[in-house]
C-alpha cells in the first residue's frame, strides 16, 4: 500500500472529487447571464485529468518519503 | 452573491482536507523539530510550491488584482522585477549561509553572525509583525466574506482561525506546508478559468489594449517619467525602491518565506527551492493581476453592465475578483472560487503562525527565558505558542476592526522594519568586517530614518507628521523612497560603526560569511539541478516576459 500521506495522493483525490462534483453539476443547473454550464463541464474535466495525473505520479513515482539520493 | 448546495459541499469537502493533513500528520510531530522545522525532511518541489504560496495570501490575491485595475500590468513589476531576482539571489547567494550555519530561524542566523541584541530586535520585531499580518489577513477575510455572502463577522473570524488552529496545532510545521500546496493548486485552478472566461469576453488580450490607456498596457514605456504613468514614479525609484530594497528585503530576509526553504532535506534543494519557486512565481501575474485588466476593460466597455463595487461612494478595488467571480461564475466553481479566496486567508494566516511559533519558541523562550529544557518541553511551548498566536490574530482582528486606520499605520510600520533589514544581512554575509554593533545600531537607526522620511515628505494626503518638505505623486512613490533612505541609512552606519568595533574573529566567522567559506558542491550535479545554471534560465525567461509587455 502506497503512503497515502503522499501530498500527490491527497491533491490528486481532492481534485479527482471537486471535478467530479463540477460535472454532475454543468448537467444539473442551468445557469442564467453571462454564466454558462460549459465552464463547470470544462473545468470539471480539466480538473479530473490534473487530479489523474497526482494520482498516477503517487502510484507510479518514487516514494517521496524515502527518496534520499539527494543527500 | 449567493451559495448554492455544490458550493458549500466544494468548500466543505476543501475543510475536510485540510484537517485531514492535520490529523494524519500529527502521528510524524514527536520533537520540538518535527513541529516546528518538519525535521528537515520535505521534498524540494514541496518546499518549492509553499515558499510561493506562504505569500499567496489574501494581499496578494485581492490586493494584486486590485492594483492590476489601477495600476494596470505595470503591476507585474513586483514579480518580474522585485520577487524573481530576489528568489534567485537567495537560492544562490544566501540560502548556504542559512542552512549551511544550521540555523533554526532567520533570527538565530543573525545571534551566530552577529550578537544576541540583533538576534532580539528581529525576533521581536518579527514576532510582532507577523501576529498583526495574521490578525490583519484574518480582519480582512471576515470583512471581505460579510460585505459579499453576508457571513457575520465572527463567524468567519471563527471559522477561519479555528480550522488554522487545528491544523497547526496537530501538524505543526508540515501540516502548513502541506496545506500550503493544496491551496497554491487551488488557487491558481480555481482563478485561471476566471482569466479564461473574462478575456474571451472583452476580445482577448487585443481587447483589452484597445479598450485601455496606452500606460496600462505597458511596464516599462512610460517609465521615464513619474507623471507618465498611472503609479506615480520613475524608473530609478522602481528599480531602487522597489526592485531591489523592498523586494531583496522581503524575498532574502523574512522568516516567512525562508522558513519553507530552510526545512527541506540537503544544501541542494534549499538552494533550488527558492529558484525552481521563481518559474511558476513569473506566470502568477497572469493570475491575480490580469483579473484587475478585465474588471477595467469591462468598466469601459460599453454595454457590458459591469461596475467596480463601491463602498460609502468610494469604489472598492479590493472586491474586483469576487465581483468578477459572482459575475461570471455559475454554482459549482463558484464554489471553487470561493474556496480559493478561503484558501489564500487561511494560507497566510497559517504562515504567520508558524514563523511566529518557531520565533517565539527558540528565538525567545529559549534564548531568554528556559534555556536548558528538554525537548518535549520546546514541543510544548511550541504548540502553546500556536495557541497564543491564533488567539493574538483574533484580538489584533477585533483591534483593526475597532480602528480603521490601524491598518495603514500597521503597513507603514512594516515598512520602516523590514526596509533596512537588507542592507544589514548583505553586509553581514558578503562582509567579514562588519559586527553586532554595527549591525544593531544600523538596524536601528535605519527605521528611525524611514520614520523621519515618512514624516517629513506627503502623498495623496499622508504622511508629514512633523513637516512637508516634499509632495510624492502617489503613496507608491513615497513608499518606495522611505525604503531607499532606510536601506541606506543602515547600510552606512552598519559600515561606519563596524569600522570603530572591534570585529569577531574569523574561525568564528566560517560558514556564516561569503569569503570565508568553501563554495558549495552542487556544481557537480547534472545542470537541471544546479541552482546557477536554473537561476540564469528564469532570469532570462522574465526578462523575456518584460519585452513582450514592454
Amino acid at each position: 500500500m502506497k503512503n497515502i500521506l503522499d501530498l500527490r495522493f491527497v491533491i490528486g483525490l481532492f481534485f479527482l472529487l471537486v471535478g467530479l462534483f463540477l460535472l454532475i453539476t454543468s448537467f444539473v443547473v442551468i445557469p442564467s447571464g453571462d454564466k454558462t454550464e460549459v465552464v463547470n463541464r470544462w473545468s470539471g474535466i480539466v480538473y479530473m485529468i490534473f487530479g489523474g495525473i497526482m494520482l498516477v505520479l503517487w502510484r507510479f513515482g518514487g516514494d517521496e518519503a524515502v527518496r534520499e539520493d539527494e543527500l | 452573491m449567493h451559495l448554492e448546495f455544490v458550493d458549500y459541499l466544494i468548500i466543505g469537502l476543501y475543510f475536510v482536507f485540510v484537517l485531514g493533513i492535520g490529523v494524519f500528520i500529527k502521528k510524524k510531530v514527536k520533537t520540538s523539530s518535527d513541529f516546528l522545522m518538519s525535521g528537515r525532511s520535505i521534498p524540494m518541489w514541496i518546499t518549492s510550491l509553499a515558499f510561493i504560496s506562504a505569500n499567496l495570501g489574501a494581499q496578494e490575491v485581492l490586493g494584486m488584482a486590485a492594483s492590476g485595475a489601477k495600476y494596470g500590468i505595470m503591476t507585474s513589476h513586483f514579480y518580474w522585477l522585485g520577487a524573481i531576482p530576489a528568489m534567485v539571489f537567495l537560492g544562490i547567494f544566501m540560502m548556504p549561509f542559512y542552512y549551511g550555519s544550521k540555523a533554526r530561524s532567520v533570527p538565530e542566523y543573525l545571534a551566530k553572525r552577529f550578537d544576541e541584541k540583533t538576534r532580539g530586535f528581529n525576533a521581536f520585531t518579527f514576532a510582532i509583525m507577523t501576529i498583526f499580518s495574521s490578525g490583519i489577513s484574518l480582519y480582512a477575510l471576515a470583512l471581505l466574506f460579510q460585505i459579499i455572502l453576508g457571513w457575520k463577522f465572527e463567524f468567519s473570524i471563527f471559522l477561519a482561525s479555528g480550522i488554522v488552529l487545528i491544523y497547526t496545532f496537530l501538524g505543526g510545521l508540515t501540516s502548513a506546508v502541506y496545506n500550503e500546496v493544496l491551496q497554491f493548486f487551488l488557487i491558481v485552478l480555481g482563478i485561471a478559468p476566471l482569466v479564461y472566461i473574462g478575456l474571451h469576453q472583452v476580445g482577448g488580450w487585443n481587447g483589452v489594449v484597445e479598450r485601455l490607456p496606452d500606460a496600462m498596457t505597458h511596464t516599462w514605456k512610460y517609465m521615464g517619467s513619474a507623471a507618465d504613468n498611472p503609479m506615480g514614479v520613475d524608473v530609478w525609484q522602481m528599480a531602487m525602491g522597489l526592485g531591489f530594497v523592498l523586494s531583496f528585503g522581503y524575498w532574502c530576509t523574512d522568516f516567512l518565506v525562508v522558513q519553507r526553504a530552510m526545512v527541506t532535506r540537503n544544501m541542494r534543494s534549499a538552494r533550488n527551492t527558492p529558484i525552481v519557486a521563481a518559474f511558476p512565481k513569473m506566470l502568477m501575474p497572469f493570475i491575480v493581476i490580469v483579473p484587475g485588466l478585465i474588471a477595467i476593460t469591462l468598466v469601459n466597455m460599453h454595454g457590458s453592465g459591469y461596475v467596480i463595487p463601491a463602498q460609502n461612494g468610494v469604489t472598492n478595488y479590493n472586491l474586483v475578483l469576487p465581483s468578477l467571480l459572482n459575475r461570471f461564475y455559475p454554482s459549482g466553481i463558484l464554489g471553487v472560487g470561493m474556496t480559493a479566496l478561503f484558501a489564500s486567508f487561511m494560507s497566510g494566516m497559517a504562515g504567520n503562525v508558524t514563523a511566529f511559533n518557531t520565533v517565539l519558541t527558540y528565538d525567545i523562550y529559549q534564548s531568554y527565558f528556559q534555556p536548558n529544557k528538554s525537548d518535549k518541553h520546546y514541543l510544548n511551548v511550541g504548540r502553546l505558542a500556536t495557541v497564543f498566536g491564533i488567539l493574538a490574530s483574533i484580538g489584533t482582528a477585533y483591534l483593526a476592526k475597532g480602528f480603521n486606520n490601524i491598518m495603514d499605520f500597521l503597513q507603514l510600520v512594516f515598512g520602516f522594519v523590514n526596509a533596512p533589514l537588507f542592507a544589514t544581512f548583505f553586509l553581514g554575509m558578503f562582509w567579514k568586517r562588519s559586527t553586532g554593533h554595527g549591525a544593531f545600531f544600523g538596524l536601528v537607526g535605519g527605521t528611525a530614518a524611514a520614520a523621519l522620511t515618512y514624516n517629513i515628505t506627503m502623498a495623496e494626503g499622508k504622511g508629514g507628521g512633523i513637516a512637508n518638505l516634499h509632495t510624492f505623486s502617489s503613496t507608491m512613490a513615497q513608499s518606495f523612497m522611505v525604503a531607499i533612505v532606510a536601506f541606506t541609512t543602515c547600510f552606512v552606519l552598519t559600515i561606519l560603526i563596524s569600522l570603530f568595533t572591534k570585529p569577531h574573529p574569523k574561525e568564528k566567522l566560517v560558514g556564516l560569511v561569503y569569503s570565508l567559506t568553501p563554495r558549495p558542491k552542487a556544481e557537480k550535479a547534472v545542470w537541471y539541478k544546479r541552482p546557477v545554471v536554473l537561476g540564469i534560465i528564469v532570469l532570462a525567461l522574465t526578462a523575456v516576459l518584460n519585452l513582450i509587455f514592454l
